[in-house]
């Protein structure tokens, strides 16, 4: 039985494989595991044949089959999808390579994932974080890897994963420190009113 | 006690903030009172007919209201437990236990009053004079001083409170929100930037608040605007403590969103500093009683809290603010017995009463007996924010007060209102908004105009009337004693301020500044603007060391199998920023199990990378200083990487796990480093390499299996593999499924020179694996081991450990790895160095050596010093340990080559005294030197 790095408190089920909280929040803020998500590391050329398949650029992310490829660095990618779908988003990577040197590496297991949603997530973020949220600077599907509660941490304006008219951040960080930036943003939330919730493995939206 | 009868409150004013229907009890030096919900603290007590506050820093003087606003010297109190809090700004809640402090035994009877007594021994250079000799006699000395020191107290019991930050990005940012400061922050709004607007008080409106029914009203116009503007964010109870490089401006939030306070740091497009002016004390005797006010607090006390400041008042007016304080005094019936109007050369000659003032003694001698005095004679601008961007105020003599410069300011910082020059509202405001507009073009790239004037109105130059009196309230520091020091040769500003301390104290120049250096200016005949003003530094307003710490943001990092260790009772031990188990109540018996059993231990913390591509064998012959070309697949090698310079920087095995797939296993504390030290070769040095490097640390749990019953153990949960010696030798590693796992990694090495296996499962299964083999070992006497007992096995098996037993000067051989250096590789980190180490320094260069103690039951301490029998250093003690399987001490330690050979018997020179004889041993091992037990 597979288990999260982040505990959420509430009550447990095992979905796919994995012990999780099967609470749900409906507040105004929630912040979410979504750690069992598939998550996939690319690394290729920045610019080559790969690349284009993949059809986004360092700081860029687009949804596609049910996958948010997320331009995590320059020449590095990290693709999200539905929880076990790893093998199957590797196999389809590696068919698109063309022959060109890249990496293809399974980091479900090595990587924390949680989403931030509401009306004020990019306030909760700007406590925690110094970079310009503003829709200017990181817009909806912008991706940047920077310090969020001096933890190294990749971050993905990604509203359609939130509700309508929110905005939602994924975030993600190294599996050990998962459960130190999951406190430090109920922390940061509290004055909004964050409430946590357990992943959401059920739905057909990638890292809902 | 009974409630004292609310005596001082006047009928409803127009604009007051209090709700008269909201009563708050609260305690003042141990008496119970009632205020009302929006009082502050100071217009509670006043309306409750307590005038005095405080005690004065130096002569222990008796102090009530004199600015009535955030920066009055006299109205600094203790509220639970919260020190210096400034009554005359915060807010009066229920419940609050409010103390007068800096009194010894009370604020009625203060021993340090008699200080008033030899008042003319204390005058400037006192302390620095007195207290110097002799220096025996400090601690002395420092324990009355502290008695007199100014501050309230806290406890050490505190725990740190609810202080937290946040970044904002914004285009533009008005300090203040006056007239001006509103208006400019509509305008800029208007030009479509993001604006925040910081204001001190708890509500906006500056000077408006209190001028009368006509301010209100366009207050209230003000205020409907900047509510609309959904781009306007606004900041109240907050204050611009500073402006640093790049417009980086620092807030500070009050009492906001759960927290005490609060830091926002800005990045702003355009500073707009708006701080309105602060009203300018006079300088006279008896300046500093109780009942000795400026215009402006009156004014806020009469219409903001509708509190009556006196019954018979004198009032010195040299401005229009004077006789508007006038005019409401009269309104509100309190008898006004005399004006002074300092614009007909008129002023007063003293103030006079015992505790508090009883009587004004005009110029001509007149004595007017009344409970009030009132000052209006000008202004100082506070320029703090512009000075911190480049500005240096220059003296307008028309104005009589400091003014901005403007010449030497970037183009991302403009200023309004009352500090650039003055007028009513509708001037305050037209101003505003052209700055505001500038503001807006100019944050958002737009060209913009020019920088819109503000004259200044002429105003009498009153400084200090013909006696001599305080210039600084915080610190004691009156006109004779500026005169003093200028006479004494400390006629700058600068060395009046460092020699009397006057602008030191907490309201920081907004008060004193100008007249100190009036008076500097009198005694010694050079015009003001000569003398010019001392430099305002950050921060504006005093920040909480609670504010500037924050949140405590400090990393934590943990297992998948955290929970069960923490649930197993173990001793949890800090390793960087990782939590691991230490033991889990006997680590002798951990380490014991291992070599009789099977013991586990959780090893996530190593460092793992995955590399992959077909240049890897080039990347690991450049980094490690041994052989790498032939590691065949399936086979695992030790590896020791040295910088540039030979010293030792990591090491650890590396496997290969496919033809283009390696697996790098680095030190628990190096894998940062290692990885950066890989990317920064490939990126620099070998970007034409096909190597990618992905750190994996946290994507494996890794548990080390170790014991002579490891191997079956491992037979019971690996699934599908042959772990027989001739299947799976030493060296080797396999990758498969474990307890029902896939793509799991199992090493055949070890670390305690037991026969063991590391496994790296992929961490989300990390528990699952980690209670199955405990389940499956059971019957074969398995024990969870921490950090400890591997520390003890490795120690008798005399494995070294990377920046324990090695420091930053230890070249490979001096660690006892020159065997794997392989000079006659191609190239490699550090080969020069080692070269040239092998050849030439090898003689004289520290080795690592195993001791045992002579006396069994001794284990010197780590970092003990080896020393001859004169005292000389010949090494120290790099690791030691009781071995519960030797039952006597074992250590490593880098010694001198002189005393290096095997049956040497050194002096180990411990911490506390005394010393110890050792013998070196012939092998670092004590434990199975040949390694029949691990390659079993």
């Amino acid at each position: 039985m597979a288990r999260s790095p982040i505990t959420v408190s509430g009550p447990r089920s095992v979905v796919h494989g994995w012990e999780v909280s099967t609470r749900r929040s409906a507040a105004a803020l929630r912040l979410s595991d979504a750690s069992p998500l598939a998550k996939v590391s690319v690394r290729a050329d920045a610019d080559g044949a790969l690349a284009d398949a993949l059809g986004v650029r360092f700081r860029g992310s687009r949804r596609e089959d049910g996958v948010l490829v997320i331009g995590s660095g320059p020449g590095e990618w990290l693709l999200v999808g539905r929880v076990g779908m790893a093998p199957e988003i590797a196999e389809k990577v590696r068919g698109q390579g063309e022959g060109e040197f890249a990496t293809i590496v399974d980091l479900t297991h090595g990587r924390a994932l949680m989403r931030l949603s509401g009306r004020d997530a990019a306030r909760t973020l700007a406590k925690v974080c110094a970079v310009d949220l503003s829709d200017d600077l990181t817009p909806d599907g912008a991706a940047f890897r920077t310090s969020v509660a001096k933890v190294a941490t990749d971050v993905v304006r990604d509203d359609a994963g939130g509700g309508a008219g929110e905005s939602s951040y994924l975030l993600h960080c190294e599996r050990s420190s998962g459960q130190y930036l999951f406190d430090c943003l109920l922390d940061a939330g509290m004055e909004f009113g964050v409430e946590p919730a357990g992943p959401h493995l059920n739905q057909d939206e990638p890292a809902r | 006690m009974a409630t004292t009868p609310v005596s001082r409150r006047l009928p409803a004013q127009a604009g007051e903030l209090i709700d008269r229907s909201r009563p708050l009890a609260f305690r003042w030096d141990g008496r119970r009172y009632v205020g009302l919900e929006g009082d502050t603290i100071v217009s509670a007590l006043l309306a409750n007919g307590v005038d005095v506050f405080s005690r004065s820093f130096k002569y222990s003087r008796p102090r009530g209201v004199l600015t009535g606003s955030f920066v009055d010297p006299g109205c600094t109190v203790q509220v639970g437990d919260e020190p210096n809090v400034r009554g005359a700004h915060r807010r009066l809640e229920a419940g609050m236990d409010v103390r007068p402090q800096n009194v010894w035994p009370s604020l009625r009877f203060d021993v340090k009053s008699a200080n008033r007594l030899v008042g003319r021994f204390l005058t400037a250079g006192f302390y620095y004079k007195t207290f110097i000799k002799p220096q025996r006699l400090w601690p002395a000395y420092q324990q009355v001083l502290s008695r007199f020191a100014s501050g309230g107290v806290t406890s050490e019991q505190n725990v740190h409170g609810y202080y937290d930050k946040r970044y904002v990005h914004v285009d533009v940012v008005v300090a203040g929100a006056g007239p001006a400061g509103m208006s400019a922050a509509l305008a800029a709004a208007d030009t479509g930037a993001s604006v925040l607007l910081v204001e001190e008080e708890y509500e906006l409106g500056g000077h408006l608040r209190y001028s009368g029914e006509q301010s209100l009203s366009t207050l209230s116009d003000l205020r409907a605007q900047v509510a609309a503007r959904p781009s306007i964010e606004v900041m109240t109870d907050a204050v611009v403590t500073g402006r640093y490089d790049d417009n980086w401006v620092a807030v500070l939030q009050r009492h906001i969103g759960g927290a005490v306070e609060r830091l926002v740091k800005v990045r702003a497009g355009v500073l707009v500093a708006a701080p309105g002016l602060i009203e300018r004390p006079y300088v006279f005797d008896g300046n500093d009683l109780p009942g000795v006010m400026l215009s402006t607090a009156v004014r806020r006390l009469i219409n903001l809290y509708a509190v009556e400041p006196g019954e018979r008042a004198v009032v010195l007016t040299a401005n229009g603010d004077g006789d508007a304080a006038v005019a409401d005094l009269t309104r509100v019936g309190v008898d006004v017995v005399g004006v002074v109007d300092g614009r007909a050369g008129e002023t007063i000659r003293r103030a006079t009463g015992r505790g508090r003032l009883q009587a004004v003694e005009l110029e001509d001698g007149t004595v007017l007996p009344a409970d009030l005095l009132v000052t209006a004679t000008g202004w100082t601008a506070p320029t703090s924010l512009l000075n911190m961007a480049g500005d240096r105020p220059v003296w307008n003599v028309t104005a009589a007060r400091f003014v901005p410069s403007g010449t030497d300011l970037p183009s991302t910082v403009l200023a309004t209102g009352g500090v650039v020059g003055d007028g009513g509202p509708e001037d305050l405001m037209a101003h505003g908004r052209a700055v505001g507009t500038l503001a807006g073009e100019r944050a958002q790239g737009r060209a913009g105009g020019t920088v819109p004037t503000l004259p200044c109105a002429p105003h009498p130059a009153m400084f200090r009337a013909s006696t001599h009196g305080f210039v600084d309230f915080s610190e004691d520091v009156s006109s004779k004693e500026v005169v003093a020091a200028a006479k004494e040769g400390y006629d700058s500003s600068e060395l009046v301020k460092r020699f009397t301390t006057a602008t030191m104290g907490p309201s920081q120049g907004k008060l004193e500044t100008i007249n100190t250096i009036a008076v500097l200016s009198e005694a010694t005949g050079r015009a003001i603007e000569d003398l010019g003003t001392t430099v305002w530094r950050p921060p504006y307003a005093p920040i909480s060391l609670g504010a500037l710490a924050g949140r405590v943001f400090e990393p934590t990092r943990v297992s998948p199998m955290q929970g069960w260790h923490e649930q197993h009772g173990a001793v949890p031990l800090l390793a960087g920023q990782w939590i691991r188990p230490d033991h889990y109540g006997d680590a002798a018996r951990e380490a014991r199990n291992v070599r009789e059993n099977v013991g586990i231990i959780d090893v996530t913390p190593l460092g793992k990378l995955e590399l992959n591509g077909p240049d890897v064998p080039q990347l690991l012959n450049l980094v490690y200083v041994n052989k790498w070309s032939k590691l065949a697949v399936g086979s695992v090698r030790y590896g020791v990487m040295c910088a540039e310079d030979g010293v030792v920087m990591d090491d650890g095995v590396t496997g290969r796990l496919a033809d283009d797939r390696y697996l790098m296993s680095t030190t628990s504390s190096g894998a940062a480093t290692v990885w950066e030290w890989l990317e920064n070769w490939l990126q620099t040095a070998h970007p034409d390499w096909q190597v990618h490097v992905t750190p994996v640390t946290t994507a494996y749990a890794s548990i080390n299996v170790a014991g002579p019953k490891s191997r079956e153990l491992m037979q019971r949960v690996v699934e599908g593999r042959d772990l027989s010696t001739e299947a799976f030798g030493y060296m080797q590693v396999r990758e498969g499924r474990i307890a029902g796992v896939a793509d799991c990694v199992l090493w055949r090495i070890g670390f305690t020179g037991e026969l063991s296996y590391e496994l790296h499962v992929p961490a989300s299964y990390g528990l699952h694996v980690w209670e199955e083999l405990l389940e499956a070992g059971d019957d074969l006497g398995i024990r969870a081991f921490g950090v400890e007992a591997q520390r003890i096995l490795r120690l008798e098996k005399g494995h070294l450990i990377v920046a324990q037993d090695t420091d930053g000067l230890t070249r490979a051989h001096s660690a006892g790895l020159g065997g794997i250096v392989k000079l006659d590789k191609d190239d490699f980190a550090g080969k020069p160095e080692l070269a040239w180490h092998e050849r030439f320094a090898l003689a004289t260069a520290p080795r690592l050596v195993a001791l045992q103690p002579v006396d069994p039951t001794a284990v010197p301490p780590e970092a003990s010093q080896i020393v001859t029998p004169e005292g000389d250093i010949l090494g120290r003690i790099t690791s030691s340990r009781m071995s519960p399987a030797l039952g006597h001490g074992v250590c490593l330690a880098q010694v001198d080559p002189a005393v290096s050979a095997a049956g040497t018997v050194v002096t180990i020179r411990l911490p506390g005294g005394g010393d110890i004889a050792a013998t070196v041993q012939e092998d670092l091992a004590f434990v199975d030197p040949e390694g029949v037990r691990l390659r079993a």
